[in-house]
């Protein structure tokens, strides 16, 4: 009777030890198999496949002749493992495997990068229990082929995607540059959704010798390439006139220079040379404020250059003629300011017409002229010319310079009367061009352009802009005041610099007080615009130089202004005018 | 008792002839069920070569992958090439070297382009002669920190490969000396397409 009671509790004890183990078990295998599958998985695959990062290149920058201005290349950083350096190293010199002490092998790989070996060195034994440590960054291919071919086994490599700028300083302004984390300046910064890349993704299982294994192609996401910015500059052209302002502005000590050229027509930007220029290959050539595209960006009082807005509006208002009669005094106080107006020198009550206002560049004759538009007119066509906002250039930080509403002016009587002669008032060298570029175009402003689309790697073009032309002023009144502006280049002080035998020229001087400290000093900035030939307007011109020392007026940057006509002559074939000019009286 | 002997009329087989051993026959079922030599043979020996097939088959795959991976770094390095030459050709076309080898080789700014009207032979422009310096005397201005060393191309060697060259191509040279024919008032243009 015991002795069964007995075995049935040792059967009992038994079987439970029995179901408590295999219980043990199926909870186990509830857990890999179902609970942690995704995680284990995963484990696993992570150990035998491995991401690899597929680099699209970065699109490239273009001149309107598809010359490249920023390109893309291969660049790589030589790195290491310290922990597997050891006191003697194996390498291949002349195809022959040595065993030489590290710190030759230390040197040779200095010989060939150029870095010193004592920082190489340095960055070895920095921690000798690391796996990586940078050797030297951003070789050449051929450099990087050269410290591979030694085959030394604790030397490892990663590429870094560069940019090149194949013509240095030239359009160094427009194209910008790079830093360390992305774009910086300029197109590169203002394009970069069109010029990025979409990096892609191969994911495989491989095996030890990091061969794929065959059929185990996990993931893979193609890499995009960035598409191609198209600019409308031609970078020769772009070259020779930041040559010429540089040889010009260095001759008169001049702090900066710029010189714009536009297609009449369509209000493409054929050159926009900025002087000083950044090489963006190597960003400490200019200092920092130079860095940038003072063309787009800087506006400035730009003095009589301005004066046609007023010959235009009066134009258009039927207000004056080309022979309009004036008698111009010595000095003259605008009706209700009491603030003198001036001219560069005494005309001495001459009587002069419109068109001898016009080519003398007669502030006070200019004020008294204006005088025929109200307030808000004088606003209104500043600002249809494009005064006061950013042109449709877009460039990166782009200035739309100051217009000062009737709401001001009614109270600042001088500055009513000063912007008329391009003081009080300001504006970039883009905002002038496109002055004149309306002009050259029979009133009708038509949107600027520096970038004519986005080329994107399958072919087809975004963002190409669409440009539909706004009348400013009548036919009449651009053409007129085109006519009225030759005899500058025919009859002014300037016309033996200016003039180009055979060719009509539309050509309008400024020289502009710099304000400093709340008024004006000694210091200029002075301009010259051409719009020729002038009996049917191809391109238009504005140079400008900043603050020259030794020539402080606009014949200053009238060679450079003629140097460039001349070479856009050369360059886009322009045939000398057929018809002779109107000759339009000076005087009565 | 006398019947005794009647009572076994036949005398018992065992004792004349062996006993015969008797099998039951086997049925239809049973005699395929036999295990048989050939089927074996050939089941065994085609396990045999498909395990083989399949061994060459992944051999060959791998073999495979190594060639893909061969390939894949050439053409990468390739690329890496191209690109390095490419580079190194948009340095080389670059307005500042261009400009400074033309200088070089003594070339000069050309003078006020003249037009001619074709249709009608009227001349336009002004001439000037050719002559001046594209850069001043100043020399190139606008930098270009990539042209780190002298790019000027030596002029002697480059004429005489001119000459050569010249020499090679003048059967070429010669049949483009005879003006194609063109009837007044109309440009003569070459038919090669």
């Amino acid at each position: 009777m015991t002795h069964s009671r007995l075995t049935a509790r040792r059967l009992a004890l038994t079987l439970f030890a029995v179901f408590a183990v295999v219980g043990v078990f199926v909870v186990k295998l509830v857990d890999i198999q179902v609970v942690r599958a995704g995680e284990l998985t995963a484990a696993a695959e992570a150990r035998r496949s491995s991401e690899v990062t597929v680099w699209g290149d970065r699109g490239e920058i273009v001149d309107a002749n598809g010359t490249v201005l920023a390109d893309s290349v291969d660049r790589f950083d030589i790195t290491a493992s310290p922990k597997s350096v050891k006191d003697t190293t194996e390498m291949t010199v002349d195809g022959e495997q040595v065993v030489v002490p590290t710190t030759e092998a230390v040197a040779k790989i200095a010989e060939i990068t150029g870095a010193p070996a004592a920082d190489l060195y340095a960055a070895l034994t920095a921690d000798p229990a690391s796996d990586f440590t940078y050797l030297v960054k951003s070789v050449t291919l051929e450099t990087f082929t050269k410290v591979f071919d030694l085959d030394i086994a604790w030397v490892y490599s990663e590429l870094r995607p560069s940019r090149t700028y194949p013509r240095g300083a030239i359009a160094g302004n427009l194209v910008g540059f790079l830093g360390t984390d992305g774009p910086l300046a300029g197109t590169e910064y203002q394009w970069d959704e069109c010029l990025a890349p979409t990096q892609g993704t191969s994911r495989y299982e491989r095996g030890a010798d990091g061969v794929r294994l065959p059929g185990s192609l996990v993931v893979e996401q193609e890499a995009v390439d960035g598409g191609t910015v198209h600019l409308t500059i031609d970078s020769d052209l772009q070259w020779f006139a930041q040559q010429q302002l540089a040889q010009q502005g260095t001759a008169l000590g001049a702090d900066w220079g710029t010189a714009m050229v536009v297609r009449v027509a369509t209000g493409e930007i054929v050159v926009a040379a900025d002087w000083p220029s950044i090489d963006p290959n190597d960003l400490d050539s200019v200092s920092a404020e130079n860095s940038g595209a003072r063309i787009f960006t800087a506006p400035f009082e730009p003095g009589s250059i301005m004066k046609p807005v007023a010959f235009a509006a009066l134009l258009d208002n039927g207000l004056i003629t080309p022979t309009t009669p004036l008698t111009i005094p010595n000095s003259y106080t605008p009706p209700g300011s009491s603030e003198n107006v001036t001219d560069s020198f005494p005309a001495n009550n001459a009587r002069w017409t419109a068109t001898g206002v016009l080519m003398n560049s007669s502030n006070i004759g200019t004020v008294m002229l204006s005088e025929k538009l109200t307030p808000q007119q004088k606003y209104d066509y500043f600002r249809a010319f494009g005064f006061g906002d950013p042109t449709a250039a877009g460039f990166l930080g782009e200035d739309g310079g100051i217009v000062r509403p009737p709401s001001e002016t009614s109270y600042d009587t001088a500055t009513l009367a000063t912007q008329m002669f391009g003081q009080g008032i300001t504006a970039t060298s883009a905002q002038m061009a496109s002055l004149y570029q309306t002009l050259g175009n029979g009133g009708v402003r038509m949107p600027l352009t520096l970038v004519s689309g986005c080329e994107q790697p399958d072919g087809t073009w975004t963002d190409v802009p669409v440009p539909s032309g706004e009348r400013v002023v009548s036919e009449y009144a651009a053409d007129t005041t085109l006519q009225m502006m030759e005899t500058v280049a025919s009859q002014g002080s300037l016309r033996n610099v200016i003039s180009i035998p055979g060719y009509r020229i539309a050509a309008k001087t400024g020289t502009g007080e710099v304000a400093e400290n709340g008024h004006y000093g000694s210091e200029r900035i002075v301009s010259l615009a051409t719009v020729f030939p002038a009996e049917s307007p191809e391109y238009a011109i504005v140079v400008t130089l900043g603050k020259p020392d030794t020539m402080k007026f606009s014949g200053a940057a009238a060679p450079v202004a003629n140097a460039i006509m001349e070479q856009v002559i050369k360059t886009f074939r322009i045939t000398p005018s057929t018809e002779p000019a109107p000759s339009l009286p000076l005087t009565w | 008792m006398s019947a005794l002997p009647l009572a076994s009329p036949r005398p018992s087989r065992s004792t004349t002839t062996p006993r015969r051993h008797l099998e039951v026959a086997p049925t239809r079922a049973a005699r395929l069920a036999r295990p048989k030599l050939l089927p074996a043979i050939v089941t065994i020996s085609g396990i045999g070569v498909i395990l083989l097939a399949q061994l060459l088959l992944s051999i060959v795959l791998a073999d495979g992958a190594y060639t893909i991976a061969g390939l894949q770094t050439e053409q990468r390095d390739l690329q890496r090439q191209e690109q390095a030459l490419t580079e190194q050709l948009e340095v080389l076309s670059s307005t500042q070297n261009l400009t400074a080898n033309a200088e070089h080789l003594g070339m000069v700014a050309s003078g006020n382009p003249v037009f001619l009207d074709v249709s009608t032979g009227a001349v336009s422009g002004d001439p000037t002669a050719a002559g001046g310096s594209l850069t001043g005397t100043s020399g190139n201005q606008i930098g270009n920190s990539l042209l780190t060393e002298s790019t000027l191309v030596d002029p002697v060697p480059t004429a005489g490969a001119g000459a050569s060259s010249s020499a090679e191509d003048s059967p070429a040279s010669g049949g483009s000396a005879t003006p194609g024919a063109s009837t007044p008032g109309t440009i003569p243009s070459p038919t090669t397409r």
